[in-house]
């Protein structure tokens, strides 16, 4: 058993056959779980799969329609059972620091939240005291609220809802928007209130790379669970092998992989495909088989992700309702190659203030022709301002840039004729079709009937909108809807393509799908894609990235660059699966392994020698009569990138404050 | 070559903005009722219900005389403006259904009126007016005035033995004539002057509400990044919104005015929606600044009502405007309605042509003009 704590199951909520229906749209359709005490249970989906409607209910605010939603043994289905419960949970809502008031500090808007929950003073002195230290908020005691970043609004809003030390936390969607280094932090005061207090709790999210931070989970879609259990059992319900390579020309390698394969994506420069096959070199001389004459270097295999397996799933259930795959793309492959070389973009020493404050600091880098080239970094970040500037919404403060050939500050016209823009809400009149949105945008570029009649053609085979052209896109599904936003931002071929957060709320396929029309818009076009993204993990699709922190670019170059450069200071990830791991984290602690972290039911080290570190721990633990189930060597992430500098950053910062 | 083919591209984007403004609004069902409604049921209860003319003003009579005199008087009060609500014994019982509303009237005839009359004596009665509704009060005192005046002139002259002989007499008669509206039918008015409030209701709302629509929406950074002036943007709202409105406003021309009430044009049909037309530009002014200023539509919501309140007030329809104060005045010239009250009533009911109102025409040009003007200069610098 991986769990923590209590081994013998005392279910704290139970779900069953929950049914939410907002008019007509079925939000939960007969939903089972339970929670046990002491475990932090992740409900994942896309946007629209329940999630939220099931925490709500959970917490006494939302009625429901059939089925019972049952929390410590009393079901939630009335005013006063709900007033019965509410003192024993704590209840995040979604969105950035919602439940917060902006005109407070941080300390009158914890004191707040204490003396509504009756807190005892010395209780509150000493959990505030502890919260805020391994929160770091400690030194923005006094600071309003409406002047902290997303990140810290949301560490304060969880802080607000633990500090009655609540039986059961219910927190939905609570690392959104909230940039890496926070969301670890995040998951820190969870793991801590969980090991120390006893605490429950169910997290929903719209990462899967943080589903390994569950005990168990629920896989939500639709209103449905499509699949539940431990991190490891959801991984093993769709055994296969992930295999990781460099072919060249990557795009004709990709369309012979699809021919077999149902999950292929171009990452980068390689190619990512997951296969059913388990043993390495059968899955290796079926792909060579598969290529022909092309070559294959490069080579990795490793176990699946729980993405890869959700998407697997995904597309099975898909496969009942219509065949999705491969239709769209046919059209694209009659466009010449274009003119792939030159600077497509070219931003030197970027400034952008508001008023005191600095948005954007000196921000340079380069685009070229035909490259995908990804803005990280968190809300607030300064990556929507530097797409604002470089499309003339909004004037810099100082620097200069050229997009397309010509200035951006001299030539306002000239670069609306070659962009195309597509924004975080994805832009499009809701309560038109999709295809008088697409004639509104042909429109609006000055293209002639027929032209516009050739374009629209295009745009509707190029995204796979056929079955929905008379559709009201306000009905459409979110994925969509994406692909008509990018449809209408190419309606004038435009050389250069702004995506300012085109994927949030976007279920992992319809993600894939995207990515996979970026890439070919990039590789057979020769478009210029300048993206940005606060997922990480689909940052591995850019041929470059900048990672953007406080206005400022902390980490620039291929993302295979990034992790070298960082393994290079840092030392390798070694994922150690252990019996009880908080355990063993204390003792390895004590033990010298100063980098240690508890990562789901995983510990994570960082080590410049793993064969000797390994040594050292297995001995340490074998000390303590702690058995080590395995340690595995694991790749670094971008975010893994991202925390360390930033957190390099934050330490300069504060070492320079103190001098 | 060129020139003509930039002058193409523009009419095209123009084109392709108001269309789409067009096709909006068609989706908008419950606005489009709202406007339906407003445009013309709307209309016809307001021309067939308010009504500013004395009419069934109940009247209450303490008759101390019973005499033929007195009932000579009382039968002089007559409906429509008055209606005879009785007779009471005792004065303070009047007084009672004045204090409850009961009755707006309270007329007393003395003891001994007719014996005064017939012997040659002055005498006198009273009328006690409930004049919380100050306009319809003055005018019942006004009417009973000249009632009693009459009556009492006639029998002055009859007990002087004049009767019939009036005309020998040097007295000052008032013959006058009804123009522009000569059955002094008040519906006349009061229709018309609906119609110009909701005219200028929805010019300021529609087009201030579409362009905060797209601004909460987030759709109008995809037309900053596109090849669009602001001009292009804002103007293609007005011109949408404008055709709309010109349509609302003929369905209540010709499905209400006219066969209903019998409102006639006199003047120009043509200038008469032209103007219209300006006065819609001018008005929507108020409306695309108030949407550069407001974040949401609630806000634009509020900012409308306190400039299109006043403007309904104080521009003339609901009092005259040479009866207000110099200041308000001064401050009504930036109204347009103000003008559009003049244009109106001048061409529909006056027949007047433009070298009567070219004043108006001017003076709302500069007006919308400048609004226009000023709401393009703010709409850039909101992104900035």
């Amino acid at each position: 058993m991986t769990s923590l704590t209590a081994s013998s199951p005392d279910p704290v909520v139970r779900v069953s056959g929950l049914v939410k229906r907002y008019k007509q749209h079925l939000a939960v359709d007969g939903l089972d779980f339970t929670v046990n005490r002491g475990e932090i249970y992740g409900l994942i989906g896309p946007d629209g799969s329940g999630k939220s409607s099931v925490m709500k209910a959970l917490a006494g605010v939302l009625q429901y329609e059939g089925g019972s939603a049952e929390v410590f043994g009393t079901v939630v289905d009335s005013e006063r059972a709900a007033e019965h419960v509410k003192p024993r949970i704590g209840f995040l809502p979604q969105g950035l620091g919602l439940n917060l008031y902006p005109e407070l500090s941080v300390e009158e808007n914890i004191d707040f939240f204490a003396k509504l929950r009756l807190v005892p003073e010395a209780d509150l002195r000493e959990r505030k005291a502890r919260l805020l230290a391994i929160t770091r908020l400690d030194r923005f005691r006094g600071r309003l609220m409406k002047q902290l970043s997303g990140g810290m609004k949301q560490k304060l809003g969880l802080i607000c809802t633990l500090i009655h030390e609540p039986e059961l936390a219910i927190l939905d969607e609570p690392t959104t928007g909230v940039d890496p280094v926070s969301r670890r932090d995040f998951w820190a005061i969870l793991a801590e209130w969980q090991s120390a207090k006893g605490m429950t709790a169910i997290v929903s999210t719209a990462y899967m790379d943080e589903a390994a931070r569950f005990h168990r989970l629920s896989f939500l879609s639709h209103g449905r669970v499509l699949a539940s259990g431990t991190p490891a059992e959801v991984t093993a319900l769709v055994p296969g092998l992930v295999v990781t390579f460099v072919s060249t020309p990557q795009l004709e390698a990709v369309a012979r992989l699809k021919r077999r394969y149902a999950q292929v994506e171009a990452l980068g420069p390689s190619v990512h495909l997951f296969t059913p096959e388990r043993d390495a070199g059968a899955a290796v001389a079926e792909i060579r088989e598969v290529l022909g004459d092309l070559p294959l270097e490069h080579l990795h295999t490793n176990e699946p992700e729980l993405e890869d397996v959700v998407v697997a799933l995904l597309l099975k259930e898909q496969d009942g309702q219509a065949g999705l795959s491969g239709r769209s793309g046919q059209a694209a492959h009659s466009a010449t190659i274009s003119q792939s070389d030159g600077l497509a973009v070219q931003a030197r020493e970027l400034v952008r203030d508001y008023n005191s404050f600095r948005a954007v600091d000196r921000v340079s880098f380069d685009v070229q022709q035909g490259e995908i080239f990804g803005l990280l970094g968190a809300n607030g970040a300064g990556k929507t301002t530097v797409i604002k500037m470089l499309t003339g919404i909004v004037p810099p403060t100082g620097g200069e840039g050229r997009v397309a050939g010509e200035d951006m500050r001299t030539a306002g016209g000239a670069i609306k004729e070659r962009i195309g823009y597509m924004s975080q809400a994805f832009s499009l009149y809701l309560d038109l079709t999709v295809l008088e949105n697409i004639r509104l945008f042909a429109g609006i570029y000055g293209l002639a009937r027929r032209q516009a009649q050739e374009r629209m053609e295009w745009i509707v085979a190029m995204a796979g909108l056929s079955d929905y052209v008379r559709d009201r896109t306000g009905r459409l599904p979110m994925g969509v809807r994406q692909r008509l936003a990018l449809g209408c931002a190419l309606v004038h071929n435009p050389r250069v393509l702004f995506l300012d957060e085109p994927t949030s709320g976007v279920d992992p396929i319809g993600r894939r799908r995207f990515w996979e029309l970026l890439s070919r818009l990039a590789r057979e076009e020769g478009v210029a894609i300048l993206i940005t993204t606060h997922y990480l993990s689909e940052a591995e699709h850019c041929d470059r990235l900048a990672l953007m922190y406080a206005g400022r670019i902390v980490a620039e170059g291929t993302p295979a660059d990034l992790k070298i450069q960082l393994e290079q200071e840092v030392g390798q990830l070694l994922e150690i699966a252990v019996d009880r791991p908080g355990v063993a984290l204390t003792h390895m602690l004590a033990a010298g392994f100063s980098g240690a972290a508890l990562f789901g039911t995983k510990i994570h080290l960082l080590s410049r020698d793993p064969s000797r570190d390994e040594a050292r721990l297995r001995e340490v633990l074998a000390q303590v009569g702690l058995s080590v189930e395995a340690v595995r060597l694991r790749m670094l992430s971008l975010e893994d990138v991202f925390v360390s500098r930033v957190m390099a950053l934050e330490r300069a910062a504060q070492k320079e404050g103190q001098v | 070559m060129t020139a003509r083919r930039q002058a193409t591209t523009w009419g095209r984007r123009l084109a392709a903005l108001t269309w789409k403004e067009l096709l909006q609004l068609t989706r908008d069902l419950p606005l489009l009722l709202f406007l339906l409604y407003s445009f013309s049921l709307s209309v016809l209860v307001s021309g067939a219900g308010i009504t500013m003319q004395l009419t069934n003003a109940e009247l209450l009579v303490h008759d101390a005389d019973h005499s033929p005199s007195s009932r000579e008087l009382i039968h002089r009060f007559q409906p429509p403006y008055f209606a005879f609500a009785g007779e009471i014994r005792d004065p303070r019982e009047g007084l009672r259904h004045l204090d409850a509303g009961r009755a707006m009237l309270l007329l007393e005839i003395p003891p001994r009126f007719h014996e005064a009359l017939m012997s040659g004596e002055r005498t006198a009665v009273q009328l006690l007016v409930d004049t919380t509704n100050a306009p319809q009060g003055l005018s019942a005192a006004a009417y009973t005035v000249r009632i009693a005046g009459l009556f009492g002139a006639e029998r002055g002259l009859a007990s002087a033995g004049l009767s019939g002989a009036t005309a020998s007499l040097p007295m000052v008669t008032s013959a006058h004539r009804v123009w522009f509206n000569p059955t002094q039918d008040e519906r006349w008015f009061q229709s018309i002057a609906h119609v110009l409030r909701m005219t200028t209701i929805f010019a300021v709302l529609l087009p201030a509400a579409a362009l905060v629509r797209e601004k909460e929406r987030g759709t109008v950074e995809q037309l900053l990044v596109s090849p669009l002036s602001p001009f292009q943007i804002m103007f293609a709202k007005v011109l949408a919104m404008s055709g709309v409105i010109l349509l609302a406003l003929s369905l209540a021309l010709y499905g209400v005015l006219h066969p209903v009430f019998h409102v006639p044009m006199k003047g120009s049909t043509g200038l008469f929606f032209l103007l219209t037309a300006l006065h819609v530009f001018t008005t929507a002014g108020f409306g695309l600044v108030a949407a550069t200023l407001a974040k949401n539509q609630a806000q634009v919501g509020m900012m409308t009502l306190f400039v299109v309140g006043p403007m309904l007030l104080l521009s003339g329809i609901t009092s005259p405007y040479e009866s207000m104060p110099t200041w308000v005045q001064a401050i009504m010239t930036f109204s347009p309605l103000r003008y559009y009250i003049d244009i109106t009533y001048g061409v529909m009911l006056k027949g007047a042509g433009f070298p009567v109102l070219w004043k108006s025409v001017g003076a709302m040009l500069l007006l919308g003009g400048t609004l226009f003007g000023f709401g393009m200069w703010r709409f850039r610098r909101q992104f900035q």
